[in-house]
C-alpha cells in the first residue's frame, strides 16, 4: 500500500475509517505545509484523524488542549518562577540559579517545534479559546518561531510539524484565522460509512446485529429536543455492552425496544425524551 | 489556471481570497492534484472555508466542468408541492405506495416526514428526467435506506465518496442543507450566553498569588511564605422566568429552555419559572403552571445579585397589566395590579432584562409592549440580543 518513498503518505489506520476525499485533503495540506482545521459535530472523529496520522506517519502525536481561559504563551513555554525563587532560597538543586534557560518550560507548540523528528500536532477544540488566541497563535505556526522573552532567545521548530486543528463549531472563527488553513467538515458518517466503522472496531459483528443497532441508533438520533445526540463513541460503546449481556435477545431491538439507554443517552433529560418517543415503553 | 472558477466563486457569493488561490496554483504546481477528483477536494479544502459554502461550491464546480445548470426551483416550492400531493394521496394509500414504487407494508412504518423527504427525492429525479437530462444519479433506486441519506433536522449526510467522479459527487449537493443563512441555533445562543459570567473565588486554595507571596515573603524577613488563592470560577446566580401561556410562545419555550439547560452548568444556581403573559403574585416551577407555586414576595429573599431573565412576548390586554383583578383567570383576585409587581421585580434584582421573541420592529404596535418596555431593558431574542442583553445584565450599576 504505502509505496516506498513517500514516507508522508498518509493512508489510514488500524482503529480510522478514512474516507477519500479526506485522505487527499490531509495529503494536501501535509505537502502544503498548511494547517487544517477540522469542523463538525462531536462524535465524527475529528480528534481521531489526529491520532490516525501520526500512527501512521509514525509520528508522535502532541496534543493541545484548547481551554476557555488559555493564554497563548501557556501553549508555547513556561518560566518557571516558583521554582527558581525556591532554589535560589535553598539552593539544593542541581540547577543554576543564575541560568534562567533553566528554568523554561516548553509548551505544546514549543514542543513540537522542539522535537528532534516531525510531530503531529492536534490543537483540539480551537473555538474555545478567544478570537486573539487564534490569530496570535496563526502567527506563531505561520513563521514557525516564536521568542522566549525572559532569556532572549528565538525558538525555531527543526521540522514543521503535522497541525491538525479542530473546532465544534460553536462559534465562528475569524477570518484571517480561515485564510491561513485548509478547511474540511466532516459531515455525520452514513449508515453504510458507519457500518464499515463498526467493522473496524468489532470485526467479528454479525450482520443481523449490526443491521438492528445501526437502524435503532439513526432513529434515535432523530428525535426531537435532543441536547447530545448519540455520537459514533456511543454506538461503539452501546454494541459492546450489548455484545457482553448474555440474555440480550436481538429481536428486542428489532422490534424497537432499546436496551442500555443510558449508555446512549448521557442526559436525564435526553433519557426521558428517548423513553417518551421511542414509542414503546418497556414494560 | 482556473481563474475563470475562481471569479465564478467570487460571482456566486463564496468569499475566495486570492492568497488561497495562489496556494491552489501552488499545488498543481507541486503536482499534489492529477485528476479532476483531486482537484475538487483539494480546491475546496484551500478556497472554501466554511461548510455553508460547500454546496455553492457545489454548484459552481459542476457547471464549470459539466456545465450543468443552477437549479432555478427552490426547495421550498418543491416542499409545498409534495405536501399537497401527499396530502391528497395519504387517503389512498395503495395508489401512493405504487408511486413511490414501495410495498404498502413497508410505507405504513415511514413517519411523514419520512414519507415527504423520500418524496421529495424521487420529485425531484423526475423533473430532471423531465428536462430532459440524466446528469442526476441515482435514478434506479427504490431502497427507502440506501438513497435518501437524511437525518434529523433535514440535515442531508455526505458520506464517503467512494467510486464516483467529483463531478458526479459535486452535483449531489450532499451539503445543501449547511447552507441555509445560519438560523438560530442552541450551539450559537449558548456561546452568547457564556459571556453571562462572574467569576470569583470558589474551591481549594491551590493557585499561588505572587504579588502577595513577595510581599509576605519580604515582611517575613526573606524566610519565603507562599500565599494561595482560590481559583476564580464563576458562580453566577439566573433566574429564567418564561411565558409560556399563549400559543404566541409556543415555538420559542423549547428553544429557550434547551438553551439554558445547556448552560446550567456554568451557573452556580439556574432556576426556570413559568408564568402566562404577565407577572402576578405568583409564578411557577412546573410548566403546567398548577403544582408548585412561588409568591413573588419571596424572591425579596434572593441574592439581590441574581440576574433576572424574563422571556415573553409582553402582549396581552391592557387590563391584565394595569388592573389589580385583571388576570385572566376568573376568580383569582390580587392586591395588587402585575405593574406593580414587574416594577417590584426589577427593584429586587439589579440586573433584570426582558427577552422578547418578536420582532423590535413590531413592539411599537402593542401598548403592553411599550409599558413593560419602559420597566425592563427590553432585547429582542436573537443572538444579537442576547449578546446585548447579556452585556447589560454585566454591567455594573
Amino acid at each position: 500500500m504505502n509505496p516506498v518513498g513517500e514516507p508522508h503518505r498518509f493512508q489510514g489506520a488500524s482503529q480510522y475509517v478514512l474516507d477519500d476525499e479526506l485522505a487527499k485533503i490531509v495529503n494536501v495540506s501535509i505537502a502544503l505545509e498548511m494547517p487544517l482545521l477540522l469542523k463538525g459535530e462531536p462524535g465524527t472523529g475529528k480528534t481521531m484523524l489526529a491520532h490516525a496520522i501520526a500512527e501512521s506517519l509514525a509520528m508522535p502525536l502532541i496534543v493541545l488542549n484548547v481551554k476557555s481561559s488559555m493564554k497563548l504563551l501557556d501553549a508555547l513555554y513556561q518560566y518557571d518562577t516558583l521554582t527558581r525563587l525556591n532554589d535560589s532560597r535553598f539552593g539544593d538543586s542541581k540547577r543554576e540559579v543564575s541560568n534562567i534557560s533553566e528554568y523554561i518550560r516548553m509548551g505544546k507548540i514549543g514542543q513540537a517545534f522542539a522535537s528532534d523528528c516531525r510531530t503531529v500536532l492536534l490543537i483540539d477544540e480551537i473555538d474555545k479559546a478567544d478570537t486573539d488566541f487564534q490569530d496570535d497563535m496563526l502567527d506563531v505556526l505561520d513563521q514557525m518561531q516564536f521568542d522566549i522573552m525572559e532569556i532572549d532567545k528565538t525558538v525555531t521548530a527543526r521540522n514543521r510539524p503535522v497541525i491538525i486543528i479542530t473546532s465544534n463549531a460553536k462559534k465562528d472563527l475569524s477570518d484571517p484565522f480561515l485564510g491561513r488553513c485548509n478547511f474540511h467538515h466532516i459531515a455525520f458518517p452514513d449508515p453504510e460509512m458507519m457500518r464499515m466503522i463498526l467493522n473496524v472496531h468489532f470485526p467479528d459483528l454479525s450482520e443481523e446485529l449490526a443491521k438492528a443497532c445501526l437502524h435503532a441508533f439513526y432513529r434515535l438520533r432523530e428525535f426531537r429536543g435532543i441536547e447530545k445526540k448519540p455520537a459514533t463513541r456511543e454506538l461503539i460503546n452501546w454494541v459492546r455492552a450489548l455484545r457482553a449481556d448474555p440474555d440480550f435477545d436481538l429481536k428486542a431491538v428489532e422490534n424497537g425496544e432499546i436496551p442500555y439507554l443510558g449508555v446512549l443517552f448521557k442526559k436525564s433529560v435526553d433519557m426521558n425524551l428517548a423513553i417518551q418517543q421511542s414509542g414503546r415503553p418497556r414494560r | 489556471m482556473f481563474i475563470r472558477f475562481f471569479y465564478m466563486l467570487r460571482e456566486k457569493g463564496v468569499p475566495v481570497t486570492p492568497t488561497s488561490f495562489l496556494r491552489l496554483q501552488k499545488a498543481l504546481a507541486l503536482g499534489l492534484i492529477g485528476s479532476v477528483d483531486d482537484f475538487y477536494t483539494a480546491a475546496r479544502s484551500i478556497l472554501v472555508k466554511s461548510e455553508r459554502y460547500f454546496d455553492t461550491y457545489d454548484q459552481v464546480f459542476a457547471h464549470h466542468f459539466k456545465g450543468a445548470t443552477f437549479e432555478e426551483i427552490t426547495d421550498v416550492e418543491l416542499t409545498d408541492v409534495a405536501k399537497a400531493l401527499l396530502e391528497e394521496w395519504l387517503k389512498r394509500p395503495k395508489e401512493l405506495a405504487e408511486a413511490l414504487g414501495l410495498d404498502e407494508n413497508k410505507l405504513a412504518q415511514y413517519t411523514p416526514e419520512e414519507l415527504l423527504r423520500y418524496f421529495l427525492d424521487r420529485l425531484k429525479e423526475q423533473k430532471e428526467a423531465h428536462h430532459g437530462g440524466n446528469r442526476w444519479i441515482g435514478t434506479g433506486g427504490t431502497s427507502p435506506v440506501g438513497h435518501s441519506g437524511n437525518h434529523p433536522g433535514g440535515m442531508r449526510v455526505g458520506g464517503a465518496s467512494r467510486n464516483k467522479s467529483a463531478v458526479k459527487v459535486a452535483m449531489e449537493r450532499r451539503y445543501r442543507d449547511y447552507s441555509q443563512e445560519g438560523p438560530l441555533t442552541e450551539l450559537q445562543m449558548g456561546e452568547a450566553l457564556k459571556r453571562l459570567r462572574r467569576m470569583i473565588p470558589h474551591g481549594p486554595r491551590d493557585v499561588v498569588n505572587v504579588d502577595k507571596t513577595i510581599t509576605e515573603t519580604m515582611r517575613n524577613g526573606g524566610e519565603i511564605s507562599i500565599v494561595f488563592d482560590r481559583r476564580l470560577s464563576d458562580r453566577l446566580k439566573v433566574i429564567l422566568m418564561i411565558d409560556n401561556g399563549g400559543w404566541s410562545m409556543d415555538p420559542y419555550i423549547e428553544i429557550v429552555q434547551t438553551l439554558f439547560n445547556y448552560a446550567r452548568s456554568q451557573f452556580k444556581d439556574l432556576k426556570i419559572y413559568y408564568f402566562h403573559n404577565t407577572v402576578y403574585s405568583r409564578v411557577w416551577l412546573d410548566p403546567q403552571r398548577h403544582l408548585r407555586p412561588e409568591a413573588v414576595e419571596e424572591f425579596t429573599r434572593r441574592d439581590p445579585d441574581t440576574r433576572l431573565i424574563i422571556v415573553g412576548d409582553a402582549a396581552m390586554a391592557p387590563s391584565e397589566l394595569r388592573w389589580a383583578n385583571g388576570s385572566i383567570y376568573v376568580g383569582e383576585t390580587e392586591r395588587r395590579s402585575s405593574e406593580d409587581r414587574l416594577k417590584f421585580l426589577t427593584q429586587t434584582f439589579r440586573h433584570a432584562v426582558w427577552l422578547n421573541p418578536q420582532a423590535e420592529a413590531s413592539w411599537n404596535y402593542t401598548w403592553t409592549i411599550e409599558v413593560i418596555g419602559k420597566i425592563f431593558p427590553m432585547f429582542e431574542l436573537t443572538l444579537d440580543g442576547l449578546d446585548k442583553a447579556v452585556q447589560h445584565l454585566m454591567k455594573r450599576h
